[in-house]
């Protein structure tokens, strides 16, 4: 009897390993369902967005997000804290299944990883210290200004300074955090960041205050996977919309940021 | 104090000091694997270049001294990125112990030929004359007194790869280094943060000096 | 493996690679010559037998060398900046280099005296020179001599520590690297390409140091 149950067994086992040599054309979506697990890179230093909260947990908008994908899918999660310059990485060298990290869909981006439909919308803007006198993108001619490496922001912001004759006076910082602490200081007079973060950040420091948004578009922000699994995106481009036709979207985005989440959708443009 | 009702930033408290602990665990566990492993390896390598001629010059001698050319900090994000595209995705503190050995290893290499060499010929010929195998000449003659030649520098090498365990912060391992500096922009208060950092640095490297003094001393004696 | 390799996004971009190598060179060298400096310095006051300012010597040189280089980089950046003190990126590297360089250089500086029989000073003593006057013509050239070769590996150490600019917004190889590969985020092959300067680097200061000291030692 027992070595009935131990052929069953392993005639059993047998059949799963055969349908693992079958999966080797598996795509992503099955390795995560296989897996039982989702990785997802998160950036912990953009509240409220991402962060740690006091028991150093994470904690925010985008981890809310991956924990609600892990429960459609019904497998278990794991975070990635990540800083801003590893979001794309962590994806090339599949050290992470997806990557909810407030990211940029530049095309320049798009040559290295897949992005899914906009997610969340942002807008770039500044805060600036109570006396460094910069109420408008102008006034920031001149002034020393911050942002995280690797972000739109940099990179956009650089191409003023360029044409200013300003570069000098930009610096670039591992983390969005960074940026904040450097104002606080008055190691800089302006730190460009996310709209979202303004008003905690204005709220922690006496001396910072907000800003001028930034003159370029609008940030639409998308999830990220591996570029060339496009069952895996299909599914995370569902999973955003179901996020919203649920209402989960408007009750993260009230939770972290407060009032209305901005309408996901580009004026103009069908996609 | 945040937006919603959500805190962002906290002062520093105890608990901190703790999560600070916490990574010192991490720098230690992965300081002493890359240590332990970057030793028996460079041993080996520093023992093969001893033997190894020209051929073992140009082919050993070169890649590791590719390891001790490039900075460390350049070696870890090269390596992360390296690991998966070759199918083995690793994570952050695995790959940063590996990257640290092999480049703990290149330095001990370097140490342990020196080693081997400081050993005078005539010594081993009167070994190999007395009847000694060649790897008897090597564990009774060339191991004590080369290892007395060269601990000095290995305590240097062991120290160097202690304090360089903080590189892998940039891969955010969750070691002293980056919990330190994630802590410092949580609570603003970097002077006590790196301060006690530092402390936990010393705290670290210290046993590693004293055992050293203390290996020196008794070897003095017999 | 399914990765694609992009070379062409970094030989586009070679031209700027190189001439962060220049600055990384550059910030290396300055910051040697004014750690020989202070090290010399240090050393010399730690032998002074003057107790308070042997431990500031002391002080400095254990700080410099038990705690990372990151570290101090990180107190010249936001551990200055909590006291007002804001250096650009540029001035954090250059000091914090020179910084951890002095600690160590002034305890090859301890050794080199060391190894300088007593009985030289009195001879020169003598000789009717001043204290001064034998420490700077007769100790100090041997003790440079001696501690050459330890100067030489600091000076490549010095290059590969600069590195850590990168992490704190300054602009030398491995910084630009960071920067230019961000854009499209192929860090590997950007990466790869970087370790190949600095290779590059460290053999000219190492085939270099060994002329000059053909050079200077040959008698």
């Amino acid at each position: 009897m027992k070595i009935g149950t131990a052929l069953l067994a392993s005639a059993v086992i047998g059949l799963f390993a055969l349908g693992e040599v079958e999966s080797a054309k598996a795509d992503k979506l099955d390795d995560v369902i296989n897996a039982g697990k989702v990785r997802c890179g998160v950036v912990l230093d953009f509240p409220p967005i991402g962060f740690r909260d006091a028991n150093n947990e994470p904690a925010g908008f985008d981890v809310e997000y991956c924990k609600d994908l892990a429960a459609a899918m019904e497998v278990d999660y794991e975070i990635l804290p990540l800083t801003w310059a590893e979001r794309l990485p962590v994806i090339v060298t599949n050290r992470a299944d997806v990557v909810f990290g407030a990211t940029s869909d530049t095309l320049e981006r798009a040559k290295t990883v897949g992005f899914t439909i906009p997610y969340a919308i942002y807008y770039a803007q500044a805060v600036v210290t109570r006396d460094s006198g910069i109420a408008t993108f102008e006034d920031m001619k001149g002034k020393r200004v911050g942002a995280a490496v690797g972000t739109v922001p940099e990179i956009e912001f650089l191409k003023y300074a360029k044409e200013w004759g300003t570069e000098d006076l930009y610096q670039g910082f591992q983390s969005e955090n960074e940026v904040f602490l450097a104002v606080a200081q008055g190691k800089i007079d302006a730190g460009i960041t996310t709209n979202t973060a303004v008003k905690p950040i204005t709220d922690q420091y006496e001396n910072v205050i907000a800003g001028p948004r930034m003159p370029w578009t609008t940030d639409y922000t998308s999830v990220v996977g591996p570029r060339k699994d496009f069952g895996w995106l299909n599914y995370l481009n569902l999973f955003i919309t179901h996020q919203v036709r649920s209402g989960r979207y408007q009750e993260l985005w009230g939770q972290f940021v407060g009032g209305e989440a901005p309408d996901l959708r580009i004026p103009g443009v069908m996609y | 104090m945040g937006s919603g009702g959500v805190q962002f930033f906290f002062e520093f408290t105890e608990r901190d000091l703790l999560i600070l602990a916490e990574g010192a665990k991490l720098t230690l566990i992965i300081s002493s694997l890359a240590i332990v492993g970057g030793t028996i390896l460079g041993g080996l390598f520093g023992w093969l270049l001893s033997i190894g001629g020209r051929v073992g010059a140009i082919t050993l001698g070169w890649v590791l001294d590719i390891f001790r050319s490039v900075p460390p900090i350049v070696q870890l994000v090269l390596f992360v990125n390296f690991f998966p595209i070759i199918g083995f995705p690793l994570d952050a503190a695995e790959a940063g112990t590996l990257v640290l050995m092999m480049y703990c290893s290149a330095l001990v290499a370097q140490v342990a030929r020196a080693g081997i060499e400081a050993v005078p010929k005539t010594t081993r010929w009167a070994g190999r004359s007395l009847g000694m195998s060649y790897w008897q000449d090597l564990r009774y003659v060339v191991l004590p007194i080369g290892l007395r030649a060269v601990l000095p520098s290995w305590t240097g090498v062991a120290l160097g790869v202690l304090k360089d365990s903080a590189l892998v912060s940039v891969l955010k391992a969750g070691e002293l280094m980056q919990v330190s500096q994630e802590m410092i922009t949580r609570t603003q208060q970097p002077f006590l943060i790196l301060g006690i950092a530092g402390l936990f640095y010393f705290a670290l490297s210290f046993p590693i000096a004293r055992l050293t003094e203390h290996l020196e001393r008794r070897w003095q004696h017999d | 493996m399914e990765y694609t390799f992009h070379w062409r996004p970094v030989f586009n971009r070679l031209p700027d690679l190189l001439e962060a190598g220049l600055i990384t060179l550059e910030v290396s060298a300055l910051s040697m010559v004014i750690g020989i400096a202070l090290g010399l310095g240090l050393a010399l006051i730690r032998m002074s037998g003057n107790p308070a300012i042997a431990w500031f010597a002391i002080g400095w040189i254990e700080i410099a060398r038990n705690t990372p280089a990151l570290l101090q980089l990180f107190f010249f950046s936001f551990g200055l900046g909590a006291y007002g003190i804001h250096l650009t990126p540029y001035m954090v590297v250059l000091c914090g280099m020179a910084f951890n360089n002095a600690g160590y250089l002034a305890e090859s500086f301890r050794g080199g005296f060391a190894a300088i029989p007593d009985t030289q000073m009195k001879a020169a003593r003598s000789l009717g020179m001043t204290a001064t006057q034998a420490y700077i013509r007769i100790i100090i050239p041997q003790v440079l001599r001696i501690v050459y070769y330890p100067m030489t590996n600091q000076m490549v150490w010095a290059v590969l520590i600069s590195s850590l600019g990168m992490l704190v917004g300054f602009h030398e190889l491995a910084g630009e690297t960071q920067r230019q590969a961000f854009r499209s985020f192929r860090l590997f092959e950007f990466f790869l390409v970087t370790a190949v300067i600095y290779y590059v680097i460290v053999k000219i200061i190492i085939l270099s140091s060994r002329l000059i000291a053909w050079r200077l030692f040959r008698y």
